[in-house]
């Protein structure tokens, strides 16, 4: 396991209207390691990775990305800086092609990305051919059905070369083969050197991903650790089923 | 003239532009459509009570319901057969059609009933009543109670009709209601033709207090914009509010800077308000 | 290479045009060529962000004052004249762009609206623009120059569009049209693009401008920042096909002889009529001209069909 502390959240806190979505949350997430975040719905899971990417301000706390405060840079800025996130409900560019969607990513990722049209483009052919979605390249993106949609949205995250991608629910929808490609594509990021945090409900997917996993519940942090201590610790399993009865 | 008159001035006719905005406010909020032809209902209600009054001797305010009736039909009718057909376009395309609407609409009128200048002037028109050394004309204080009569009416029916809770979920999620038995193609009619309602009805208070012709709708769809933004779309009480700060604020700018400012005044204040503190709703970053 | 044909031959059949010593034709011209530009001006921002502009008459009536505050009060000549306005419609752009270009949509739609009403007030207010009786500007050449130049701006404005489509500034503008919170986590700072489309338009909106104020040597706040220009302009560029780059030019001259043939021939009902074809056009043709041509050659009537299905409730 790698010592460098790629994102550090400390007491992060947001609110919506009277809902507290988030409530003191604090982890840690090292640099190669893939981090699971479970929890049931409605625990907040999305929420904090809003706050990560930048698409929401927190209220409350302070967020580290290799050790710099990122707490007011723009999402953009803080794609910039090597954080790419997918949607949990899917946004792709609907009236852009697959391969539009893609270069997008490429052309102002990490760094700023590309300036040349063409080499964005061939990125976005590699990453397709990565993803599997090739053959769809010409498609409009609001012509794909759930899985490859999904698929794309991987894709999209993935050509703004991230160092941290934050994964929510890319398996949602998908059946058993289909996921252990996807766990397969996970897997593959990681190996090549991009940290993870990926948000799933998906339990043996999230069991072979994940190195540790933190449980968000009614936006506090519940647990955090192994993966078998995390998925057989009583607290866990009584969040997601309800309180058993004496 | 006193401060105090000029207030009392503004508020009176705010009172009338708070109903106005109401009705483009609830098309808006439940339908998401900005209606660039709201001004030009209020028109043709003006008309309606003008000639049920000049033509056929109704008191003006009980002429007041057969705009309402009559405007909605209207409203119905076209969110009914042609505006349901572009409620999932691009939020421009509203914006277009409207705006085509409010064409069709201002030459039909301008055909119909020439560019003459109308003004409803029932017998008791003239009338005051003097409170405190402030004069307050009968007739527009009528027209202020009217309004605000209208208003509660709405509000009553949005909140304690099964009507009313009906629109009110289609506002918040369409889906939702589609499957607890909302028929949405009626439904939406019968919310613009509301709203639409309202604006006639609006539009005969309008013609008691000012004059009509065939082109006031312009300025009165962007003082209906002005209003519903700066009340919020969500908050009746506020709109209504907003309506009479902007009848102020027209009062006391005509008197002190000069008439043509008027509507300047308002857009600024609109700008300003959205510069500096937009709701979240309102924002993109 | 072939695409490139087509719009040549255009150009130089539209360049020729004032061989025919047609002095109405000639007028007609001018005026659906400025208007063309206008829409093509309006097109960078509205029809490649989505962000519909009430404010382009502003950058209108800037551009208009411009040149004719440097040439009837200050007697600089034509050329410096649009810079001035130009210089103004641009700062004006970047001003109220900042903090106008973070609302949503409508808000942000409703935010220009009231430019254009603001900013007539206030030049008719002071001296220097004549105040409420306007200015006016030295009479010169014969209208063949105004066309030419007018023909010169059009064809920099296309290019200026042409280039934004193929070009890494075009894709995060229609980025930010088709998902703006997705464009934002995917890197691209989309206030800074905005107020780029924004002053762009703003650009070519005022040099349009201060060719009209020229052409026709009278200006006045009303006529400079009328804002039933800026309704026609968005209506010429949505109905044409808004995000190309040939259907701003197509919906204008469409139009424009639409309403000029009605006006002719049937006077006072050529509004409505055109008013009509605007909520018929909506139903129908939500994505333009442009786009009804290639769908009418794929799919026939149905195009039709399968826009009322895919917008209805």
């Amino acid at each position: 396991m790698s010592t460098v502390r790629l994102l550090q959240a400390m007491s992060l806190t947001k609110r919506f209207h009277g809902l507290q979505a988030i409530d003191d949350v604090s982890f840690e997430l090292w640099q190669g390691e893939m981090l699971g975040l479970i929890g049931p719905n409605g625990a907040g899971k999305t929420t904090l990775v809003s706050l990560i990417s930048g698409t929401l301000e927190a209220d409350g706390g302070s967020l580290f990305f290799e050790g710099k405060p990122i707490d007011h840079l723009a999402p953009y800025e803080r794609a910039h800086l090597g954080i790419g996130r997918t949607f949990q409900v899917t946004k792709p560019f609907p009236r852009l092609t697959v391969l539009e969607n893609v270069a997008v990513g490429a052309l102002f990722g990490f760094g700023g990305g590309v300036r040349d049209l063409k080499e964005a483009r061939e990125q976005a052919r590699a990453l397709l051919e990565f993803t599997g979605l090739a053959h769809r390249a010409d498609q409009q993106g609001d012509q794909l059905g759930g899985p490859d949609r999904k698929r794309l949205e991987l894709a999209k995250a993935l050509a703004l070369r991230p160092k941290l991608l934050l994964l929510d629910e890319v398996m949602a929808g998908l059946n058993p083969s289909e996921i252990d490609e996807v766990v397969t594509v996970v897997k593959k990021i990681r190996d090549s050197g991009t940290s993870i945090l990926v948000i799933e409900h998906v339990m043996r997917a999230i069991r072979s991903l994940s190195d540790r996993i933190i449980v968000l519940h009614h936006g506090e942090m519940l647990a955090e650790g192994e993966p078998n201590t995390i998925l057989a610790d009583p607290r866990v399993i009584d969040a997601y089923l309800g309180k058993r009865r004496a | 003239m006193l401060l105090a008159q000029i207030l009392l001035n503004g508020v009176l006719l705010g009172g009338l532009y708070g109903l106005m905005a109401l009705g483009m406010a609830l098309v808006w909020g439940v339908l998401n459509i900005v209606n660039l032809a709201h001004g030009a209902f209020v028109m043709l209600g003006g008309y309606c009570v003008y000639f049920a009054f000049a033509g056929l001797g109704i008191d003006p305010f009980a002429a007041l319901p057969i705009a309402f009736v009559a405007m909605f039909a209207l409203g119905y009718v076209l969110q009914r057969y042609a505006l349901n057909l572009i409620v999932r376009s691009a939020q421009l395309n509203t914006l277009l059609i409207t705006f085509g609407l409010d064409v069709v609409l201002t030459y039909l009128a301008q055909l119909a009933f020439t560019a003459d200048f109308r003004t409803i002037n029932p017998s008791y028109a003239g009338a005051n009543v003097t409170i405190f050394e402030l004069t307050l004309p009968l007739l527009r204080f009528a027209a202020f109670i009217a309004a605000l009569i209208f208003a509660a009416l709405l509000w009553v029916m949005l909140q304690r009709t099964r009507l009313g809770r009906a629109i009110r979920a289609t506002a918040q999620n369409l889906t939702a209601a589609r499957l607890y038995g909302v028929d949405p193609a009626r439904l939406y009619a019968l919310t613009f033709g509301l709203g639409v309602g309202i604006a006639g009805a609006a539009g005969g208070l309008y013609g008691m207090v000012s004059q009509v012709t065939p082109y006031i709708g312009a300025t009165l769809t962007a003082k209906s914009f002005v209003i519903t933004i700066m009340g919020g779309l969500e908050n009746p009480f506020g709109i209504v509010l907003a309506g009479i700060v902007i009848g102020v604020i027209e009062a006391l700018a005509s008197i002190y800077i000069g008439p043509t400012f008027t509507d300047v005044i308002s857009f600024g204040l609109l700008v300003l308000i959205l510069i500096l503190r937009p709701a979240r709703s309102m924002r993109t970053a | 290479m072939l695409r490139w044909v087509v719009p040549l031959v255009c150009v130089i059949a539209l360049a020729a045009l004032p061989l025919t010593g047609d002095d109405v034709l000639i007028q007609y011209g001018i005026d659906a060529l400025l208007f063309a530009t206008l829409a093509q001006a309006w097109n960078i921002l509205g029809g490649f962000t989505g962000y519909v502009s009430f404010g382009n008459s502003s950058f209108y009536g800037l551009g208009t004052y411009g040149t004719a505050i440097a040439m009837a009060q200050l007697h600089w000549p034509f050329g410096v004249g649009l810079a001035l306005g130009a210089l103004l419609a641009v700062a004006c752009a970047v001003l109220f762009g900042i903090p106008i270009l973070r609302l949503r949509g409508h808000y942000f739609a409703i935010a220009t609206l009231g430019l254009s009403a603001t900013l007539a007030a206030i030049i008719a207010n002071l001296d220097i623009s004549g105040k409420n009786i306007g200015l006016i500007l030295p009479l010169t050449r014969a209208d063949n120059a105004f066309y030419e130049e007018a023909l010169l701006l059009l064809i920099a404005a296309t290019a200026t569009v042409a280039w934004i489509a193929k070009s890494r500034f075009g894709t995060a503008l229609l980025a930010i049209r088709e998902d703006e919170d997705a464009a934002l986590v995917m890197g691209i700072n989309t206030t800074r693009y905005k107020i780029a489309a924004l002053a762009l338009s703003a650009f070519f909106t005022s040099i349009a401008g201060g060719i009209h104020a020229y052409w026709i040597t009278f200006v006045d706040p009303a006529g400079a920042f009328d804002l039933t220009l800026n309704v026609r302009m968005v209506i010429m560029a949505m109905f044409g096909g808004p995000g190309t780059v040939f259907g701003p030019l197509v919906g204008a001259f469409v139009l424009s002889t639409v309403y000029d043939v009605l006006a002719s021939s049937i006077s006072t009902a050529a509004a409505l009529l055109f008013g009509l074809v605007i909520v018929l056009a909506v139903i129908f043709m939500p994505r333009g001209l442009w786009d009804l041509a290639g769908g009418f050659r794929r799919d026939g009537a149905r195009y039709f069909l399968q826009n009322i299905r895919a917008h209805r409730l």
